[in-house]
């Protein structure tokens, strides 16, 4: 098989419907608490899939908020990182699946606000994002929740009377 | 004072840390781990959407442009004037037939006009909008009748076609307005969608997000007070009002303001357009014409008129009568644990039956119904920090009290964003004597507590 023949089909195994990977994040709290201007460190590793099938990897740290009203996002921490197609590299079939372990970690500084909160029609969550970017187009993201703050849920109901 | 009432704001039932565990629910947002769609065919059906709304647009609009715009502009720029003769009156009928085989006639005055153009004598009809035509022959007739046979007049021929004459100069507004507002709102909503789609196009949210945010910190610079606090909401207008006895006047929001605001607002234009009826019914009775119709329609509009005014003076003497409420607190904006002073005082001759001073946390959600934005509110919470029974005013004073005021050690920070708020006030609700129960409304910002460090776990890493 010609260099060239070698490429396009592998060019054609990117674009198979690939299976969803495996991503877990480990936080440098155990309990996954933190308070305002405290560090997050985390380290994230993404399992089950064909390195060459990704495109690029996103990780962020995000808040946002859930309930009735549309979401508000905010996003403290961002970066993006464009994976090179390895263009020498061999066609594999899905017998061999590549078990390729894609690695990382971030760290930054968290802000005093907003806290993380359990609201009636208002939620603010806070959480570290991985994105997968295929090569195909779609990607596929990961979400682990952590606390910021330490606000006790709201309970209804709330009225006191004296 | 009221001591915090602890049980309020209950502990979190799950372990700090534990994730949070749904049921799969089919139309809840998406969270946790997933494979998204294909977002650029997203974006792509979203722009080729868009790309049609900006054509449609343009399109409609170049067609307006050139129907009614370009014309006026033409009559009004490039028509060249010249002293005519009127030698030839008449009415000229035109008939608009509807889909069912009806007709529809409409009249306007015709006129046959002499005028000279490069030494030649030219005749020609004059030329006159569609909107200059009556539905009435008699109101046609009525106009023709100020038009004498052989009298001087001033008209305006095109240059281009000398035959084409026109009696009249001037804009007609509304015409301007019809041919830029359809194609304006297409074309803005195109470009904007245009715009969006481009901008998402192969982005993920977080990334927009940032890029978004980018652009704006270059635009604009935060207030001072939001420094360092993110989502929370400036204080600025709290904090430049002195108080006469504490460090600040809390300015108030009270709904009974904008209630009054808009009864008022309703009973003018509601009243603006039963004299307008009214005066329509009145040349019409004087010209020896009396619609039935509307003069039906005038009884239970000048009713409904009449009791707006009503409604609104008594909103305006309910607040004149009851009086201000000033509310002055010692220090701002509240931090959680914290405690305050606060002085409220209540103007006014009214006696209340009750009086009592609360501290709320409000959540407010701002959502899309179909088309609609709707936005609703929720009181998550509330504290009574005073009550006052059986209030009598003493004649020139205005009843004061001060009060403590203490914030839960664990109580949320006040949050701003587009659609969510959570936010903190003093509300003074009172039942006055023969009078409708009053509430006001004093907005204050809380801080998130002191920083105190969280940090007393062996790292992991």
């Amino acid at each position: 098989m010609t260099e060239s023949k070698r490429v396009d089909q592998n060019t054609l195994g990117s674009y198979r419907i690939q299976p969803n990977p495996r991503i877990s994040v480990t936080f440098n709290r155990e309990n996954i608490q933190y308070g305002g201007g405290d560090e997050l460190r985390t380290h994230y590793i993404v399992e089950g899939i064909e390195s060459q099938s990704i495109s690029a990897v996103e990780r962020s740290v995000v808040w946002y908020t859930e309930g009735k009203g549309e979401e508000d996002l905010g996003v403290v921490f961002f970066e993006r990182i464009q994976l090179e197609r390895r263009k020498d590299s061999t066609q594999t079939s899905s017998a061999s699946l590549s078990t390729d372990h894609l690695t990382g970690a971030l760290a930054t500084d968290l802000p005093q606000s907003p806290l993380s909160y359990e609201g009636i029609i208002v939620k603010i969550r806070w959480c570290v994002r991985v994105r997968v970017f295929f090569r195909s187009g779609r990607d596929f993201v990961s979400e682990h929740i952590f606390f910021l703050g330490s606000v006790p849920v709201v309970r209804l109901p709330a009225k006191i009377e004296t | 004072m009221e001591a915090e009432i602890p049980r309020l704001f209950e502990s979190a039932s799950r372990l700090p840390g534990e994730l949070f565990v749904r049921l799969p629910t089919f139309f809840s947002k998406k969270r946790g781990n997933r494979r998204t769609g294909l977002p650029a065919w997203g974006s792509l059906g979203e722009g080729i959407y868009h790309t049609v709304l900006l054509m449609a647009g343009l399109t409609i609009g170049v067609l307006m442009l050139a129907g009614v715009a370009v014309p006026e502009w033409r009559i009004n720029n490039q028509f060249i004037e010249v002293n005519g003769r009127l030698i030839g009156k008449g009415l000229a009928r035109h008939t608009l037939r509807d889909v069912f085989g009806g007709a529809k006639y409409s009249w306007r005055p015709a006129l046959l006009v002499q005028y000279e153009v490069e030494g030649e004598d030219v005749e020609s009809w004059n030329t006159v909008h569609s909107s200059e035509t009556s539905e009435t022959r008699a109101f046609a007739l009525h106009e023709l009748d100020d038009w004498e046979l052989g009298g001087q007049l001033r008209c305006w021929y095109d240059p281009d076609d000398i035959k084409t004459v026109v009696l009249k100069q001037g804009y007609s507004w509304w015409l301007w307005l019809l041919a830029l507002l359809l194609p304006g709102a297409l074309v803005a909503f195109g470009v904007t969608g245009l715009l969006q789609s481009l901008q998402s196009w192969g982005r993920s949210e977080e990334r927009q997000a940032v890029q978004f945010g980018r652009i704006f910190e270059t635009f604009t610079s935060p207030p001072p007070e939001t420094v360092g606090f993110p989502t929370i909401p400036a204080c600025d207008n709290l904090v430049n009002s002195p108080g006469t006895m504490l460090r600040f006047r809390l300015p108030t929001e009270s709904p009974e303001a904008w209630s009054l605001i808009g009864a008022g607002l309703f009973s003018g234009l509601w009243n603006v357009v039963v004299i307008l009826l009214a005066v329509n019914v009145g040349f019409d009775i004087a010209g020896g014409r009396a619609n039935l119709w509307l003069l039906g329609l005038l009884a239970p509009f000048t009713i409904v008129g009449l009791a707006s005014v009503a409604l609104f003076f008594r909103q305006l003497f309910l607040i004149t009568a009851i009086g201000p409420t000033h509310v002055e607190i010692s220090g701002h904006p509240l931090r959680p644990g914290n405690q305050y002073q606060v002085l409220l005082s209540q103007a006014g001759s009214v006696s209340f039956r009750k009086l009592e001073l609360f501290l709320e946390l409000e959540e407010q959600a701002t959502f899309r119904q179909g088309t609609d934005v709707r936005t609703e509110r929720q009181v998550v919470w509330q504290s009574l920090i005073r009550r006052w029974n059986n209030v009598e005013p003493l004649p020139g004073t205005p009843f004061e009290a001060e009060v403590q005021l203490q914030l839960p050690s664990k109580a949320m920070h006040s949050f701003s964003t587009t659609h969510n708020t959570v936010s903190w006030r003093l509300v003074l609700r009172g039942v006055p004597e023969r009078w409708p129960a009053l509430v006001r409304v004093f907005p204050v910002v809380v801080f998130p507590a002191e920083i105190v460090s969280t940090h007393n776990e062996k790292p992991l890493s």
